[in-house]
């Protein structure tokens, strides 16, 4: 006979091996676990085209001063597409409010715009974008393509034929391929899809097939199927995370400036927590159907606000409220900073601690929730 | 209709159920319930379906809450003290409840480790069960792929992993043959006669013979509890028993009868109060009264035909 103490902490491990053993003999699993992410990988790397609406925060650098310069930033205005969070007077402002992530882009006028124009000589502005999110700097780009376009006929039409070209910088590196910056979605996604489904049913499946009665008549407690259970799909499923890496970077020749530690650190702080979701719509779903339907209703909603089709600075305040609490939108945020920008952890911090938060609230109520009864 | 059986102090009962209810919205399961079934006997407990069987099992192990009343095991009330009942419980549901995608083996051996085995002790343990239900060669196919009796057979094995005090088995030989429904009897012997306590439910009233003591459960509620004899002769108000003779013979004059239940010119089925003592006492009579007995002897009534009995007295 052994000690009492020691037996309860064993109890964790047969369960962690039952339910690994399980997930190997189910081809359901080894279809999600395995093909998913590689699938979704190459149909993005192929195939996606990005989208976005509403109003972007954007600041201007007027080097000019001068009443040509007035009239580019009212028009700017006019447009309702931007939202022009400053007007300043050095280009190094200019640059760091895009650096620090507060605007998209910072747009710069020239110091010799206004007697260009009024010379009718050709001139330009320089829009320096945040290239990291591709689909709002594409929006940014086509606005202010057309606000130069429209502010060019009124100029014309003024004091002579001439033409404006707006020249476009990227920021975060001249080199980022569209499929390098979808990486986070990618992963978000995958993640989120994957994990959240495959543990959703594991419980609910138990009460449906019977197993459950037969397992609740051993002392296992609640915390030793809630954790043996995360432990055992979150081993399953971190190879998830790693396969799409390796897709996009082998298929796509995708190079992120992140470390890789960092990036693992960050995706199995989210990785966490879509199984604890998944827990949590396991313990209250009453079949494997159910669950299923509340893990896609969940995905749905999460890509939704997680700022993956439209940012969520343009959103609307309910909309605000509803993206601050889907943790995907900090799990985005933080691995767009670390993948694209080469942020440190550190500088994610807050965004892991917030995901953390909603990590241990999913298990506090499945733990709090799980019945161990049968019915 | 219901008699109590007062434990005496010492004693403890394996169950002891009181007042027992579960009521599923305005369906009442199981009403109001008491049971007692006392250490080292086979209990069976019968009824139609959805007579509240299962529900009762499901109070005693814990596995659902009652609505109203308790249930002590070993003393112990199950709602208040579950973990250390477990340890005394084996459960066999009536559903195969085992995992379809391990082993035979590895289902024995998860088992045998949730109950806190390890090392060679559990080895052992797993071991033996498989020979004793001729698993061994099995051990390695996968629980889905068994056959109906192999799926049964590892039930009860996995029921007996941790040794309990007490096996709980829910219509355990549905869908099993004929000889492996026979070596399970003998099995539950076997433990019996090593102080084990067995409460087992069945649909098959040759085998509830076998048991010790027996409940009838209809509509939620127990309607007779006792021996197989004594119910069989609750059921009929005594005993059976059949006379053939020769002469004339009135058997309202015999001593001990309370019911004709057949009469012909030379034969009668009659139900005494107890075959035991009042066939001499028949047979003298009847003799003294003229008739010659060619035959006087018990008639064996089956389980069935008292139940039928009980059954069309509730409705």
């Amino acid at each position: 006979m052994i000690e009492e103490g020691l037996r309860k902490g064993l109890r964790i491990i047969p369960i962690v091996d039952k339910e690994i053993r399980q997930l190997i003999r189910d081809p359901k699993t080894i279809l999600m676990v395995l093909l998913m992410p590689i699938a979704v990988t190459i149909l993005f790397g192929y195939g996606y085209g990005g989208k976005g609406a509403g109003k972007y925060p954007i600041t201007v650098v007027d080097l000019d001063g001068r009443e040509g310069a007035f009239k580019f930033i009212q028009e700017l205005k006019n447009s309702k597409m931007f939202e022009i969070k400053a007007v300043y007077k050095s280009k190094g402002q200019g640059f760091s409010s895009v650096y620090s992530g507060t605007v998209y882009a910072s747009l710069i006028i020239p110091e010799t715009f206004t007697e260009d124009l009024m010379r009718g000589r050709p001139t330009r502005v320089e829009l320096y974008y945040d290239a990291s999110n591709p689909s709002v700097a594409q929006m940014i780009m086509q606005a202010v393509g057309v606000v130069t376009q429209q502010y060019q006929e009124w100029a014309a039409s003024k004091f002579g034929t001439f033409t404006i070209k707006p020249m476009f910088y990227t920021i975060y590196g001249p080199k980022i391929e569209k499929i390098e910056s979808f990486i986070p979605i990618l992963m978000a996604m995958i993640l989120q899809m994957v994990p959240t489904s495959l543990i959703s049913v594991s419980i609910c499946r138990e009460r449906e097939k019977g197993t459950f009665e037969q397992f609740i008549m051993t002392p296992v407690r609640v915390s030793d199927i809630i954790f043996g259970k995360l432990a055992a799909y979150f081993l399953a499923t971190i190879s998830d995370a790693i396969l799409s890496l390796l897709t996009a970077i082998l298929l796509f020749d995708v190079k992120l400036r992140g470390s890789f530690f960092d990036m693992a650190m960050v995706s199995t702080v989210f990785l966490l927590n879509s199984l604890s979701l998944g827990l949590l719509i396991s313990v209250f779903s009453k079949n494997q159907l159910q669950a299923y339907q509340a893990s896609i209703f969940s995905f749905i909603i999460f890509i939704l606000f997680s700022g993956v089709f439209v940012p969520v600075d343009v959103l609307s305040p309910e909309a605000k409220l509803i993206a601050s609490l889907v943790p995907m939108y900090y799990f985005v945020t933080a691995f767009r900073s670390v993948s694209l920008k080469g942020w440190g952890l550190l500088m994610v911090s807050e965004q892991l601690l917030t995901i953390n938060i909603f990590t241990l609230v999913f298990l506090l109520l499945s733990l709090r929730f799980l019945r161990m009864e049968v019915i | 209709m219901l008699e109590i059986i007062e434990p005496s102090v010492e004693e403890v009962l394996a169950v002891e159920a009181r007042g027992l209810t579960k009521k599923f919205g305005r369906f009442v399961a199981v009403d109001h319930l008491n049971l007692n079934i006392r250490k080292g006997e086979n209990f069976g407990l019968l009824g139609p379906n959805g007579a509240g069987k299962t529900t009762t099992i499901r109070m005693i192990t814990g596995v659902i809450k009652p609505t109203e009343g308790y249930v002590k095991v070993f003393g112990i009330d199950v709602a208040k003290e579950r973990k250390k009942v477990l340890r005394l419980i084996g459960y066999m549901p009536q559903k195969f409840s085992l995992y379809e995608d391990l082993t035979v083996e590895e289902n024995l051996k998860l088992y045998g480790r949730l109950q806190g085995l390890i090392g060679s002790a559990l080895k052992e343990r797993v071991r033996y069960l498989l020979e004793k239900f001729y698993l061994w060669e099995f051990r390695r196919r996968l629980a889905g792929k068994l056959s109906g009796g192999m799926k049964q057979r590892l039930a009860l094995a996995t029921a007996l992993v941790h040794n309990p005090e007490l096996l709980i088995l829910d219509e355990p030989t549905a869908g099993v043959d004929p000889p492996l429904r026979r070596k399970f009897w003998e099995y539950f012997r076997e433990l019996n006669s090593e102080g084990k306590t067995i409460l087992v439910t069945t649909h098959y009233m040759d085998e509830a013979e076998n048991c010790d003591r027996l409940a009838l459960m209809n509509r939620g509620r127990i309607i007779a509890e006792g021996t197989p004899q004594e119910i069989k002769r609750k059921a009929l108000g005594g005993d059976l028993v059949e006379i053939k003779f020769e002469g004339n013979l009135d058997p309202l004059k015999l001593p001990g009868v309370k019911l004709v239940v057949e009469g012909t010119a030379d034969r009668y089925l009659l139900v005494v109060e107890d075959a035991g003592s009042y066939l001499p006492q028949v047979v003298r009579r009847a003799e003294e009264l003229g008739a010659k007995v060619l035959v006087a002897s018990p008639v064996y009534v089956s389980l069935e035909e008292a139940f039928i009995r009980f059954m069309g007295e509730e409705e």
